[in-house]
């Protein structure tokens, strides 16, 4: 959940009294309970509930060789006989969850001893070039689980900024390689540092939907950090270890990421302008995030007085969709996120924004001066012909232009109490 | 003779030199009363699945012997209902179509139907074809990747064939059309994918698509007001339309049942959500809605309104009779919609208490506003249905229907829908609630009252269509292979066979020189056979064919 991160990093850059949590998922460690019910989502209808398939007129998984998981992931992402291929729909975590979930015959059994793989990433591209950024390969960095922003899916990916840097790629006459990274909204990680250590160590020659603040590019932050994990990551790599971290650098922003009210059924007639045109609603406060610090700083208190505390994550807008709450002050991207995964929606995205944006660009090494250019003006081209604002709409990514300044100094407690 | 007359004589010789294969719209009106022939699914355009035929009945049936086996060479659940014509039957699978010498068993042409190897992605419910249908010459069937089809009935090559929709985002189809006043009339699958219903006719000429009718209005369209505003619910909101509908040629009209409402979670979607849960009365030529009549509003537990719409004649009314998969037994005047009888018809219905006869809607219960609630519940029956789609039979004769109906509850919870296109969508956590004894029974029903006059368990429930005939017999099929006969007035087994596989398919009896044969498909698989995790049924096998009995010699 890169987003929430982002949103309690900057909390950390206000340096505001408000407690950070954390809401880690842990989506690294298979899961044999996330993997009956991807079980009963995706192959239930063919192998049976509980994998018991009368008649035996597919597989019984019940009896599959516990130490042929090649096989198995084989066999599930390219298809086999009367068996579709899922390659392009699953997650390379939901692979394993499902792994684990046959090979512990539905969980009754532990896994036999070296059945689930030595890395946690099956069939993941193993090649050895990880030192070096490869020859006519424009290599980016994207989060695994960025939403509309960027899916990983086992062949290939979506979202705008991969469809972006398959744009970009293409333009400067590039192979585009894409380099996943888990990035969790743990208390100690920082998007900021992450993306120099990626950059640093490298592991890839761009990071985009970096935010553009005076801060966030130039000299590092610091002299070493460590990178998320990412899927080409050696085995020998733990997370305790550390990149000494290079200067970074970033092209022109190519949308702005915002903050707006987001109102459910009770409101779905009201116009929307301003904080005060939410009397009468329940509003939900998300704790630790930007916008529950300015719903929590700003809100009228009539309005305050009838307003929840909620903890952050994807769960958030789904007790909005419950009815526990009439709206919220939100990441737009929290709300596309959402869209993304709830077809159904009573949501309504209300045209107020809050004052407080960012600009977002592509992170590059600052010594790669000549990618820098090339880069930049690829995506100029790509934001004058309407192609970045296509991207968004077909990615389902609420986008709005960046505005000036390019890049913004810092952000002060004063943009908090600024009101449209 | 006068000019008129002879102009009359003349367009009728034409019709009948169209060669052998030529079934008209009079044909497959008469179906019903002509033995000698099936035409149409569920034995005449309005599904009775009854037959007058008696050398087969109370007495002799102990007689009844296997003529003929023929290997569908295929491990899919069977649920093809086999045409009969001049000699010739017809019978589809997932991935085949057959034309077979009615006498012998043996086969006169083999089409294979090529799909997509992702296409079982989003078939939700086995990979499955419930059959054929005749019309001039051509026999017309769906596939599992949305095409309608079009074979020369003669030599099994194809006429045409029509891409309904994309089926990547989780469209399918399995049923076997209808043709009703010159129309060829299909339904999509697809209600635990995320789809917007619909039902489409074609020109059965051309394949030309003709009309397509959404079973969920656009918003601005009647009945959208039954969805929740600044919403796009109704993109997603189900509405499938996977089995047949009936066709009165008098009435002009086609009724057709449409399916649950998607996602399962009826939070996402408040109100009515027309036309889910629904039958449409509907003009074979344009698709125009006359009227509808909703069985389940605002559905949280998959109570598909699919179910086979039975036509009758009762008490002087014309009616349509549905055992529908909520537990109640529906008999509506079929010329305006109105409800005349509204029944239970399995033990336990939990959702409402009854149907209020006057408004035609529900009085729901508590248990149903919590499992709306997001409350965990558990509720009978279950989302198999009271009955699921294996069709009934109504004796006209004994004013008697016979259902294969289940005793299955449900474990409920509505949780976050999440969606991703072309994988399940239900919004909701289940598992199965096992009564102590019986899953199912053979009933004997009373459509007016919904009670049962017999019933036959079993512990593994049937779902195979059933059969009548007027030898006093009602003819089904078990999941453990085995073909039975049983006593219409008392509901005891007279006959059974084992066929080797088990039986999910639709019995059919039909007459050919002064003999009268049944016949069936045996192959198990499909809907329970795929979601109850039944662990007795791992021992039967695997393996479609066409069984074909009639009477030996005294």
């Amino acid at each position: 959940m890169k987003r929430l991160a982002w949103a309690i990093w900057l909390l950390a850059l206000l340096a505001a009294p408000v407690a950070v949590l954390a809401a880690a998922d842990g989506t690294a460690i298979p899961d044999v309970s996330k993997g009956a019910s991807l079980y009963k989502q995706f192959c239930s209808h063919c192998h049976g509930i509980n994998m018991v398939n009368p008649g035996n007129s597919s597989f019984d998984l019940r009896k599959f060789p516990q130490d042929q998981k090649d096989r198995f992931v084989h066999s599930v992402t390219k298809g086999k006989g009367n068996m579709p291929a899922w390659g392009d729909i699953l997650l390379p975590d939901e692979l394993e969850n499902l792994w684990l979930y046959v090979v512990t015959r539905g969980g009754k059994e532990p896994p036999p001893e070296g059945t689930l793989g030595q890395d946690g990433q099956p069939g993941s591209d193993k090649k050895a070039s990880l030192e070096t950024i490869e020859e006519g390969r424009l290599t980016a960095c994207l989060p695994s689980n960025g939403g509309a922003l960027s899916r990983r899916r086992y062949q290939g990916g979506a979202g705008l900024d991969y469809v972006l840097s398959e744009a970009l790629a293409a333009r400067l006459g590039l192979t585009l390689e894409v380099v996943w990274y888990e990035s969790e909204p743990e208390e100690e990680s920082d998007p900021v540092r992450e993306t120099y250590a990626l950059l640093s160590k490298p592991v890839c020659d761009i990071v985009p939907d970096h935010p553009l603040y005076e801060s966030n590019i130039g000299a590092p932050p610091a002299d070493r950090a460590a990178p998320p994990r990412w899927s080409t990551m050696p085995q020998f790599w733990t997370q305790a270890m550390q990149v000494d971290l290079v200067p970074v650098a970033a092209t022109r922003p190519y949308r702005r990421a915002e903050l707006g009210i987001v109102v459910g059924p009770k409101a779905a007639n009201r116009t929307i302008g301003k904080l005060s045109d939410l009397a009468g609603l329940t509003v939900g406060v998300q704790q630790g995030t930007l916008g529950g610090v300015i719903l929590t700083t700003q809100l009228p208190s009539d309005i305050k007085a009838n307003s929840i505390m909620l903890p952050p994550g994807p769960q958030f807008l789904w007790r909005m969709e419950e009815g526990r709450f009439d709206a919220t002050l939100i990441d737009t991207g929290a709300f596309d996120n959402h869209k993304v995964q709830n077809r159904i929606t009573k949501l309504r995205l209300t045209d107020y924004r809050h004052p407080i944006g960012f600009n977002m660009g592509i992170a590059y090494r600052e010594s790669a001066r000549a990618l820098g250019a090339r880069l930049d003006a690829a995506l100029k081209a790509l934001l004058d012909d309407g192609t970045v604002e296509k991207m968004a709409e077909d990615t389902g990514v609420t986008w709005s232009p960046p505005r000036d300044p390019v890049v913004a100094r810092a952000l002060t407690t004063s943009d908090l109490f600024s009101m449209r | 003779m006068d000019f008129k007359a002879l102009a009359a004589s003349a367009a009728l010789s034409v019709v009948l030199c169209t060669g052998a294969f030529a079934q008209s719209a009079e044909d497959l009106k008469m179906d019903a009363s002509t033995p000698g022939d099936i035409l149409t699914y569920g034995m005449g355009q309005g599904q009775q699945r009854f037959s007058p035929l008696d050398q087969i009945n109370r007495d002799t049936v102990k007689r009844l012997v296997p003529v003929w086996n023929y290997s569908l060479n295929d491990s899919r659940g069977q649920e093809t209902f086999p045409l009969v014509k001049d000699g010739v039957m017809y019978v589809t699978t997932h991935n085949s179509t057959a034309a077979i010498d009615a006498h012998t068993g043996k086969q006169i042409w083999k089409t294979m139907v090529e799909y997509p190897a992702e296409t079982p992605r989003v078939a939700c419910c086995g990979i499955v074809n419930r059959g054929a249908a005749l019309y001039e010459g051509k026999l017309f069937r769906t596939t599992l990747d949305a095409n309608v089809v079009a074979l020369d009935a003669a030599t099994g090559k194809e006429v045409w064939k029509t891409n309904s929709i994309d089926f990547k985002t989780g469209y399918s189809m399995t049923v076997a059309p209808l043709i009703a006043d010159g129309v060829l009339i299909v339904g999509v699958s697809g209600g635990e994918y995320g789809v917007r219903g619909y039902i489409e006719g074609y020109n059965p000429e051309n394949g030309e698509r003709l009309w397509r009718t959404y079973t969920i209005p656009e918003p601005g369209q009647p009945g959208s007001e039954t969805w929740p505003k600044d919403s796009d619910a109704w993109k997603n909101g189900g509405g499938p339309a996977w089995l047949t509908g009936t066709f009165d040629p008098e009435l002009d009209t086609v009724y057709w049942g449409v399916g649950n409402a998607g996602p399962w979670n009826a939070s996402v979607r408040p109100g009515d959500n027309l036309y889910t849960g629904s039958m449409l009365a509907l003009n074979p030529k344009t698709g125009e809605i006359k009227w509808h009549y909703q069985f389940t509003p605002n559905d949280p537990f998959d109570y598909d309104g699919t179910n086979e719409l039975v036509m009758a004649d009762m008490d002087g009314k014309k009616v349509v009779m549905q055992a529908n998969r909520n537990g109640f037994f529906y008999v509506i005047d079929r010329t305006n919609g109105k409800l005349l009888a509204a029944n239970k018809f399995v033990d336990r219905v939990d959702w409402a208490e009854k149907i209020d006869l006057e408004t035609g809607k529900p009085v729901q219960t508590q248990l149903a506003a919590d499992a709306r609630s997001g409350k965990q519940v558990e509720y009978w029956p279950s989302a198999f249905g009271g009955k699921n789609w294996s069709p009934m039979s109504y004796n006209p004769d004994m004013k008697t229907a016979f259902a294969n109906t289940l005793n299955i509850g449900m474990n409920y919870k509505a949780v976050e829908p999440q969606y991703r296109a072309g994988v399940f969508y239900f919004g909701a956590d289940f598992s199965w609630a096992w009564p102590e004894g019986d899953r199912g029974y053979l009933r004997a029903i009373d459509p007016m009252t919904g009670a049962t006059k017999w019933k036959n368990g079993t512990a593994i429930p049937r779902l195979a269509g059933v059969l009548s005939t007027g030898g006093g017999l009602v003819f089904t099929g078990q999941m453990t292979g085995e073909f039975e006969a049983f006593n219409s007035e008392t509901g005891d087994r007279l006959w059974q066979f084992q066929t080797g596989s088990g039986i999910v398919g639709q019995p059919v009896t039909w007459e050919m020189d002064g003999q009268q044969y049944v016949t069936v498909a045996s192959g198990v698989g499909a809907v329970y056979a795929l979601f109850s995790g039944d662990e007795r049924l791992a021992n039967i096998p695997a393996g479609g064919s066409i069984w074909t009995f009639k009477l030996m010699g005294e």
